[in-house]
């Protein structure tokens, strides 16, 4: 089986002093769906972010509850990160297949624990100085404590002495996962099949194995995952109305609401389609609730109907697309950015529209809060655009700062402002282009919320030159928004010839990426488009300007970000795009090499 | 004190000896009837000539897309639940395209009044067979004659679980009003199927026709609404058409479910941020 082996790819990486404390490293867990995996790495992303670390994680898993491989990895760092790097230093693994397949991802001086059955230790030659630890999880959880599931709490204890962290902290996390639900013999049976994993890995691993990490003081931070995130950023902006259809990947923003919403006054409504689920959430937002809506993939081409009515009678509503796999079913457990041109292009009939794209968590957050006061403002659909890597995946970041969230809900009036009103006119041809809003129950302002051209009554209108009015009226709410949206963030050096153009998710790489680049002596800038549309053409327009060679990187196929800048920025540099439409988010390198490709 | 002219924007338009006519007073002598204001009073329609009520009738109106009425409502029920939410949809719009969410909403018991307007034909577009054009019937899409077999709101309703299902006819417009202000009372989903003529693209279904082919519950002699197995025979029944009101129950309706206090409504709740509360919800992530 070992000639098997793919042979491994000599990585370029920024080793680590290794007899000093270790200041970055990623660990990965491999093996089967319904190994547990993901368990395993929630809980050791937890551990080491209490020991004060920087995390990020990142999961490839199948669309499939049982059999396939999984893996999961944990980098962290006592420096500030946004991605993963190009390496595992340990990889704990469940069946030798994970081997295999990660074997090219392994640092030279990794460890790799498997419980590998009639596994024979491989050659030196095809190690490369990696080291092999036949590790017995199963066999011994059955052994020790009756139940194969304890194998992850045993690996969990062997990973906590490798890496010299103190014990207590899984046994914290492992007493709050088990405690409520579980009670006491279970957290009791857990902490020790944690101590007996401690020991088991002392026994068989050499002491120069270890991979001490330094102590951090843990200043305010979070571990949370970009669907927390917006789910957050949701009840603080007083979102109370939620209403979707379960679709991987975008389910946890709704799975975190539910049991939030209620205990604020709001209602988590799970409906029969996404067409329902958009439709419902116009209904609730014209009735005066701050509504939302969260899909993926399908889902948002059912959505794309009710899209365009949220346009056209002006009814404020927040949509979260986590973004996966297409086209149609195509992968729905695997990240991509392959969606932008539907939300900024799609639908019948041209309305105005706003797309946000959070590039970390905490913009998650963030921008979500923005998109309630945006929609309420210029009473339009705003998208809340994110890929699996940024719903699914968990970041650490800054606790975020409620005291400096503001709710501003724009031209919608009071039953007082109404009082002496005899004519109200919903859709009042105004400067500005936004009307004044009432809700139903409230005296002197009757209107109809009409999908129809209408007048500004709302009343059904087919004359030509209300046509007019009513299309101006609506396309220029966005003309002077500007100041409202998040201007795009330039990362790295002021003054670089390379530069790259990005959203999303791929910041972590991209920053790695810069960071290699440096090392390499080639400083770079990156500019972080944070509202899609409407296009800040301003921003780029000057960033083009300032940079020799541009780097337009996306995870789809197309190039749908660089399509998007050449459609709205005329003339325009050349572009020149790095693409990744793999199942795996980038990783650095995928970034480094055709830059540095590029100046050969 | 209500009267029909509270509810009156402008004269209707439909083409004379419409039977939108018919629900059009109906509805209005149902308000009047429960002296319900104008502004208390949501009424969202669908795409067909049922469409054009909100121009029409005097109150709060949502004129949303082809058969996406019930989630529309839904929301604005589960909002603010005090509000008086009636939906009207043609045939098209209740049991073709809506059809899905139609049984949703009725199986999920919300407090709407649902009259489908059922000419048995796809009017504003000219005469297409509708999901109750009649087996056989030359329309403009069926030239030799309908293939299809047409379905029957009230007895899908019966199946999906409604807990108000009546059917009442254009042409007897005091019998309609009553149902529809008995399902405006209804603490649930309410469905008013209404025979109602199109007399201009379905010259088989017309007021005499309807007139010979329907049958009152309410004269068969030991009818009961509250008997699921009766309001099943009735609605089977091969040769007449069962109008008034076929099956009635009690079950809790889905804002008394899922609403954490009807009396307090999401529409008017404060949305000030309260920072140590989420402050405590942010701890869940140290």
């Amino acid at each position: 089986m070992l000639s098997n082996w793919p042979t491994p790819e000599a990585l370029e990486w920024t080793s680590q002093d290794e007899r000093s404390m270790i200041k970055d490293l990623a660990v990965m867990i491999a093996g089967k769906a319904g190994d547990g995996v993901l368990f395993t790495g929630n809980v050791l992303a937890k551990v080491l972010k209490r020991h004060g670390w920087e995390i990020v994680t990142s999961r490839d898993f199948p669309s499939n509850i049982r059999g396939e491989s999984t893996c999961y990895t944990v980098r962290a760092s006592l420096d500030k990160i946004y991605g993963l790097s190009d390496q595992v230093n340990i990889l704990l693994a469940f069946d030798c297949e994970a081997i295999l397949a990660h074997l090219p991802e392994i640092a030279a001086n990794g460890i790799v624990f498997c419980d590998g059955q009639g596994m024979t230790t491989p050659p030196p030659e095809q190690t490369l100085g990696r080291t092999f630890h036949r590790f017995s999880l199963r066999a011994l959880a059955r052994e020790q404590f009756g139940q194969e599931i304890f194998k992850n709490v045993i690996a969990l204890g062997a990973l906590s002495y490798v890496l010299d962290l103190d014990a207590s902290l899984l046994d914290g996390i492992i007493s709050e996962m088990f405690l409520k639900r579980k009670g006491e013999e279970v957290v009791r049976k857990n902490i020790q099949a944690a101590r007996f994993g401690y020991d088991k890995a002392r026994e068989i691993t050499a002491e120069t194995e270890r991979h001490p990490l330094a102590k951090k003081a843990d200043d305010d931070q979070v571990l949370i995952s970009g669907n927390e995130a917006i789910g957050l950023g949701a009840l603080a902006a007083g979102c109370r109305y939620f209403a979707a259809y379960p679709i991987c990947p975008a389910t946890e923003i709704w799975q975190w609401l539910v049991h939030y919403l209620p205990g604020f006054g709001g209602a988590v409504v799970q409906t029969e389609d996404e067409l329902a689920a958009l439709n419902m959430t116009l209904g609730a937002s014209f009735a005066g609730a701050r509504a939302m809506t969260s899909t993926s993939g399908p889902g948002a081409s059912l959505m794309m109907e009710a899209f365009s009515l949220a346009g056209m009678a002006e009814i404020p509503a927040v949509i979260a697309h986590v973004q996966r796999m297409g086209p149609a079913t195509g992968m729905p457990t695997k990240s991509q950015q392959g969606d932008v041109l539907q939300w900024i292009f799609g639908s019948h009939g041209e309305f105005p529209r706003i797309v946000l794209a959070p590039g970390t968590v905490g913009e998650c957050f963030e921008l979500t809060v923005r998109a309630f006061n945006l929609a309420d403002k210029y009473q339009c659909p705003v998208i809340i655009l994110t890929e699996l890597d940024m719903g699914q995946n968990f970041r650490t970041t800054r606790a975020f700062d409620f005291s400096g969230v503001r709710i501003d809900r724009g031209k919608l009036l009071s039953p007082g402002e109404l009082l002496g009103t005899a004519d109200f006119k919903r859709y009042e041809i105004t400067a500005d282009g936004i009307s004044p809003r009432s809700l139903p129950s409230w005296k002197n302002g009757v209107h109809l919320a009409e999908s129809l051209e209408h007048d500004e009554k709302g009343y059904r209108d087919e004359d030509p030159l209300n046509r007019r009015r009513m299309m101006e009226k609506r396309m220029r709410k966005l003309d002077q928004a500007s100041p409202d949206f998040c201007a795009p963030q330039v990362w790295g050096c002021q003054k670089a010839e390379v530069g790259f153009i990005g959203f999303g998710s791929t910041l972590g790489a991209i920053l790695e990426a810069m960071e290699q680049l440096r090392a390499k002596s080639v400083p770079s800038r990156f500019l972080q488009l944070r509202t899609l549309w409407p296009f800040p053409a301003a921003e780029v327009r000057a960033f083009l300007a300032e940079s020799r060679d541009i780097f337009v990187v996306e995870h789809n196929f197309s190039g749908e970000l660089a399509t998007l800048i050449k459609s709205q920025v005329s003339p325009c540099a050349e572009l020149n795009n790095i693409l990744n439409y793999s199942t795996l988010p980038f990783t650095p390198r995928e970034i480094v090499e055709p830059v540095l490709r590029s100046r050969r | 004190m209500k009267v029909k002219a509270s509810y009156h924007r402008l004269d209707p338009t439909w083409c004379n000896g419409c039977g939108l006519f018919g629900v059009f007073d109906a509805l209005k002598r149902a308000a009047v009837a429960l002296a319900i204001e104008p502004e208390e009073l949501v009424i969202v329609t669908g795409i067909g000539c049922h469409g054009r009520l909100n121009n029409y009738f005097r109150a709060y109106g949502f004129h949303g897309l082809h058969g996406r009425t019930m989630p529309v409502a839904t929301g604005i029920k589960l909002v603010n639940p005090g509000l008086q939410v009636v939906a009207v949809s043609g045939d098209g719009d209740a049991y073709s395209i809506g059809l899905g969410h139609f049984l949703h909403a009725l199986r999920k018991n919300v407090g709407l009044t649902y009259i489908v307007v059922d000419n048995r034909i796809y009017a504003l577009t000219q005469g297409q067979a509708s999901p109750t054009t009649d087996f056989g019937m030359v329309t403009m899409s069926t030239p030799v004659g309908s293939k299809d077999y047409p379905i029957d709101g009230p007895s899908l309703a019966l199946a999906a679980g409604g807990t108000f299902i009546a059917r009442g006819f254009s042409g007897e417009v005091a019998h309609l009003a009553s149902l529809i202000e008995r399902g405006m009372k209804h603490d649930g989903f309410a469905l008013i199927d209404v025979l109602s003529p199109c007399v201009t693209h379905n010259k088989l279904n017309s007021y005499d026709w309807y007139k010979k082919h329907i049958l009152h519950v309410e004269e068969v002699p030991g009818y009961s609404p509250r008997a699921k197995a009766k309001a099943w025979e009735a609605l089977n029944d091969p040769e007449k058409i069962a109008v008034g009101l076929i099956y009635e129950e009690d079950k809790p309706s889905f804002e008394e479910l899922v609403l954490p206090d009807r009396e307090k409504p999401i529409a008017s709740l404060d949305l000030k941020v309260d920072v140590p509360r989420l402050g405590k919800i942010m701890d869940g992530f140290r």
